[in-house]
């Protein structure tokens, strides 16, 4: 919080005495962002502070609450601060309380997360603190009780921090329906919020400052400290061509962390955390503290994986997106992101993390796992230091979000549907919401919303006579309070040890140990596909899977040299637009090259000698025989779920063109399809053509058809169903046998997509699978891009641009070989076995 | 593979049942037609099923009933069976009985009335109803017996209830799909509902139902049905 202030003598003369004082004390000074954000409020007006990590954010953030609590003359809740994370709450309750002891002042600063103890839920409600730390969560929950607005009667100040992170989710979706709600129980209310740099600050603007009033939001950016020194490691080993382990860097991370204090080392994927803290260990002959952090591991596990980092126990940890946010962890070092960066702008707040002082410069380290990624490192370097912004902008709404608002909405008050929707289009991501849908939204809160009128007698919204909607029983607000919030898990298992039940792979007699410890919690899909004895990594070990056991996955330990099945699933981000533009411009510009490692310099002169190098607007698309198949490679650098969809809907039309196709593989950059056609021999005799095969018209009926079978809109079904209330796991009462009370989500999309494909929560699933699994808008701006713009190489062998994908093939879930082939053969082998050949 | 890919007249005797003494057709809807008695078997059709969640606040798609009569409807087109035989479990409750939507209930009223057919009752659909044809507690058709629950040691009896699926695993890959299964002495229908889930034959609830090393095992596929090794089956 030190820094130089221009304007501290003017403006500090409105602190009050306590605050001035505690900064005189320290011979600190304000700096310039935070008495901006002190000027707006002192206008009334809200704002907006867009500054990089450790620019003490929180302090701008609240100064103006200390201002106006320090007289001690405000009666009941002030301020609601509002973060993504509840430890971020909890940190940011700390880092208030202190300076507040310390000068002196009359505030009630309290937390309240799903942890905090119902008593003392109970008493916020009607005792508040002045300032209450909270999250999205937690404010739909308080929201909905009849009794909101004496509680947010008296909030002016709303402070939203993390921004940037909450916007781009349902969360987000949830938090500005919230706010919408807060913006009415309390007029006066101004917003400060906070958030990293983004690439569209306007936008962020405009989401705060719609439900508020007056509308006008001043918009403080501070301009980061010190330029971060960014580095790609040069390894003395081979960048292998494709993989996601960078196994081969291992010896120089530990050298790295070796000569460093704390390093906190970024992966994309668990599975790529725990591979690469297992290599790791099996190098480190000095026992140097190095940890492990990520979402599956046992909470009590991570909290002191945290505890020890803050500390300053640990020299390193391995950690996933669960370190991204938020909270400092103690002195960082040194950041290293091991693996495909992905984006400039996530890049830029992992870097952050290194160094929460402005004046210094963070240090990073970009380890490529193969060498596609050494250029996405290089694009992501030239962009950082550039300053370079491509985070995902503010989403609009959903309406399985919003169905969740309108029941909270009833249980707190009966409410008309005119005034509602007035509100609930002062959030941004409804703004655009028309009546008619809104409508429907409301019909199917209270009744399904089916065009077979069943459910009336069940109805959970009744229309009364003075044209409010209201809560037909009290049951209904129990219920919705039990299924708040919009964060849907997979459905996990916890993974528990216990010993083996023999040293025989795969035996099947004899007792199982039961009872061991939980080392976790793991997906249940994964294990879905696993059978006794299979073996996987899992906290740092190989275990062997045992058997399912209700809701618990038996493990114990397994002792092979190198688990069995990979557990690899591409990670949640995609390669940003910004950044996979940047690669093709490397790609297609050889004078770039020069910044490269020889070995990948020579892999792309080497493409350029034997295929093409692929355009910065240009879609490269190669042609050739292997064994007894015909391939077809394209280079569009869309990410793996755009290049998913892409390769889906390319197989139909393949197959409606005759050439056969049997599979595809998709990663980051490329796309493989292959099959039994010569499609080189089609192309040449003008059988096919590539320009129709990629035509943007794949988007319509192919799209549409496909997602008729398509298990993607099942699974984001499920999400959309359980968020809207459709699907409830907690009943009152009775929250151990919730599974036994839902059906399963598959069952319930097919039924209503066969009677009612138009339904909201159809329409809901719809446009989440089409942005989310599907990326269709990338995919979509992408063929309009390379439209005439398609270069076709047909060649008689694989191109070393084509090798990285190729070798995927194994590793990566194939798709479009059909999913009964395992049927199929089991079939075939039983009639050769009857039929005794 | 090509070579020892068996003749189209092997794979169409592979995808009958032979059961005690008759033929049976397995449908890929998991129904079990009856060439000989020109009968349709049906388990577990849990018509209402979606409705039963409205007490608990699930408003769940009131259409399972209309999807699973529809099925029906088209099974018995195909086949042209003139007798019906549902084994029980019709109704996911009783009361499903009296929710059922006009619709649905004057679709069922129209394919009582125009061929035989007959209610086993289940543990979820007791009680006898009025919606046409014969309600029962069991039947002997043939040399076979036809009831709701399977019984360990019985000979000749078809069954329902415990919605039997299979997982293959092969070549590191794996399916689960609901099954028929048979030792020569008890058969067990997958259920037939479009709501129903099912439950895996290597669990609990079927052991020493059968006499194992003599079960054949049919697996419900998109496009056809698998007659599949019992060494390819496992759990979960």
């Amino acid at each position: 919080m030190c820094s130089d202030g221009p304007l501290f003598d003017h403006i500090s003369a409105d602190l009050p005495g306590p605050i001035k004082d505690w900064f005189a004390r320290r011979s600190w000074q304000p700096r310039t962002h935070q008495l901006q954000m002190l000027e707006a409020a002192d206008a009334g007006e809200s704002a907006l502070l867009i500054a990089p990590t450790g620019a003490g954010k929180t302090l701008a953030g609240f100064l103006p609450t200390l201002k106006a609590l320090s007289a001690g003359q405000h009666e009941g809740l002030h301020t609601l601060y509002i973060s993504p994370l509840k430890a971020l709450a909890v940190d940011v309750a700390r880092n208030l309380i202190n300076p507040i002891d310390e000068m002196g002042l009359p505030i009630k600063v309290e937390t309240r997360t799903g942890d905090t103890p119902s008593h003392k839920r109970q008493r916020q409600r009607y005792d508040p603190p002045h300032v209450l730390l909270t999250t999205p969560e937690q404010l739909a929950l308080l929201i909905s009780h009849p009794d909101a607005d004496r509680l947010f009667g008296s909030v002016k100040r709303l402070v939203l921090d993390e921004l940037h992170a909450l916007v781009t989710s349902k969360r987000g979706e949830l938090l500005s329906l919230g706010v919408a709600r807060l913006a009415k129980l309390a007029p006066d209310l101004q917003i400060s919020a906070l958030s990293a740099t983004v690439a569209q600050p306007e936008l962020l603007r405009d989401w705060i400052a719609r439900p508020v009033s007056p509308q006008k939001t001043r918009l403080v950016t501070m301009k980061g400290g010190a330029a971060p020194e960014l580095n790609i490691l040069a390894s003395e080993d081979r960048v292998p061509w494709a993989g996601h382990s960078a196994a081969y860097a291992i010896p120089e991370l530990y050298d790295i962390i070796k000569q460093n204090g704390t390093t906190l080392l970024f992966v994309n994927t668990r599975s790529q955390a725990e591979m690469l803290f297992q290599g790791l260990w099996a190098f480190n002959e000095d026992d140097l503290p190095i940890a492990l952090h990520h979402g599956s591991l046992d909470v009590g596990q991570r909290r002191k994986v945290e505890s020890a980092m803050t500390a300053g126990e640990l020299r390193a940890v391995v950690c996933t997106s669960t370190l991204d946010l938020g909270i400092d962890w103690g002195d960082v070092d040194l950041v290293v992101q091991v693996g495909a960066p992905k984006g400039a702008s996530r890049m830029l707040q992992r870097i952050g993390r290194a160094n929460h002082r402005l004046d210094e410069p963070s240090r990073a380290v970009f380890v490529p796992s193969n060498r596609f990624e050494v250029l996405e490192c290089e694009a992501a370097l030239e962009a950082v230091s550039e300053g370079t912004q491509d985070s995902e902008d503010p989403v609009s709404g959903g309406l399985d979000v919003l169905a969740q608002h309108v029941l909270g909405m009833g249980c707190a008050a009966p409410f008309t549907t005119e005034a509602l929707f007035e509100e609930i289009t002062r959030a941004w991501p409804y703004s655009d919401l028309t009546m008619s849908q809104f409508k429907r939204v409301v019909e199917f809160v209270a009744t399904g919303g089916y065009a077979l009128k069943t459910y009336e007698r069940f109805a959970k919204l009744r229309l009364t006579e003075d044209g409010a909607w209201r809560i037909s029983n009290p049951r209904v607000a129990q219920q919705y309070r039990l299924n708040i919030g919009t964060i849907i898990e997979e459905p996990m298992v916890k993974v528990r040890l216990v010993r083996a039940r023999g040293q025989r792979r795969g035996a099947s007699t004899g007792p199982i140990g039961r009872g061991g410890r939980v080392l976790g919690e793991m997906e249940e899909y994964f294990f879905n596909q696993l059978a006794p004895g299979d073996t996987f990594l899992f906290g740092g070990e190989i275990v062997a899977f045992e058997m399912m056991r209700e809701n618990e996955a038996y493990v114990s330990r397994a002792f092979s040299e190198a688990p069995r099945i990979p557990s690899y699933m591409g990670g949640k981000f995609p390669l940003s637009t910004f950044l996979a533009d940047r690669v093709r411009r490397i790609i297609s510009t050889p004078d770039d090259w020069k910044v490269l490692p020889d070995q990948v310099r020579d892999w792309l002169a080497l493409q350029r000698d034997v295929s093409v190098l692929p355009g910065r607007e240009s879609l490269l698309v190669e042609t050739f025989p292997r064994a007894d198949k015909h391939y077809l490679v394209c280079y569009p650098f869309e990410g793996r779920l755009a290049h998913q969809t892409m390769g889906m809907l390319l197989t139909r039309r393949l197959e409606r063109a005759r050439a056969r196709p049997l599979g595809f593989v998709a990663s980051e950059y490329a796309l493989a399809i292959w099959g039994l056609g010569d499609l080189n021999a089609m192309i040449r005799m003008g059988r096919l053509s590539l320009d129709d095969l990629f035509s943007e018209e794949m988007l319509g009926d192919d799209l549409e058809e496909w997602l008729d079978e398509s298990n993607l809109m099942r699974r984001t079904f499920r999400n959309c169903a359980m968020i809207a209330g459709l699907i409830e796991l907690r009943h009152p009462g009775k929250e151990k046998t919730g599974r036994q009370m839902t059906m399963s989500a598959d069952l319930i999309y097919d039924v209503l997509y066969q009677h009612e494909p138009d339904h909201i929560l159809i329409q809901a699933t719809r446009r989440d699978a089409s942005r989310g699994l599907l990326d269709v808008d990338r995919l979509g701006q992408c063929l309009q891009r390379i439209r005439r713009h398609i270069i076709h190489k047909p060649l008689d062998r694989i191109s070393p641009f084509a090798v990285p994908v190729m070798l995927d093939i194994g590793k990566e879930p194939i798709f479009g070989e059909g999913r009964e082939s395992a049927m199929a053969e089991a079939a075939q082998e039983l009639i050769r076995e009857a039929s005794g050949r | 593979m090509n070579a020892a890919l068996p003749s189209l007249q092997d794979e169409i005797e592979f995808m009958q049942i032979r059961f005690a003494g008759e033929i049976f057709e397995p449908l890929l809807s998991g129904a079990l037609f009856w060439p000989a008695q020109r009968t349709l078997l049906v388990a577990d059709l849990h018509l209402e099923k979606m409705s039963s969640f409205a007490a608990s606040g699930q408003l769940l798609p009131p259409y399972d009933t209309r999807s699973t009569l529809h099925a029906l409807g088209r099974d018995i087109a195909d086949t042209g069976a003139s007798r019906v035989i549902c084994l029980g479990d019709s109704f996911h409750r009783d009361e499903g009985v009296r929710s059922l939507p006009e619709e649905d209930r004057a679709r069922i009223t129209a394919l009582t009335g125009s061929l035989e057919w007959i209610w086993l009752a289940g543990n979820h659909d007791p009680t006898p109803h009025q919606l046409g044809g014969e309600c029962s507690t069991s039947i002997e058709l043939g040399s076979v017996a036809l009831t709701h629950e399977p019984t360990r040691g019985a000979n000749g009896l078809i069954a329902g209830h415990l919605h039997p699926a299979a997982r293959v695993m092969l070549g590191g890959r794996s399916v689960r799909r609901p099954c028929f299964a048979h030792d020569g002495r008890l058969l067990i229908l997958p259920a037939y509902g479009v709501t129903t889930g099912s439950l895996n034959i290597m669990s609990q609830p079927f052991h020493g139902l059968w006499h194992w090393p003599d079960l054949k095992v049919t697996m419900l596929g998109r496009d056809r049905i698998y007659p599949v090794s019992i060494r390819r089956l496992v759990g979960g």
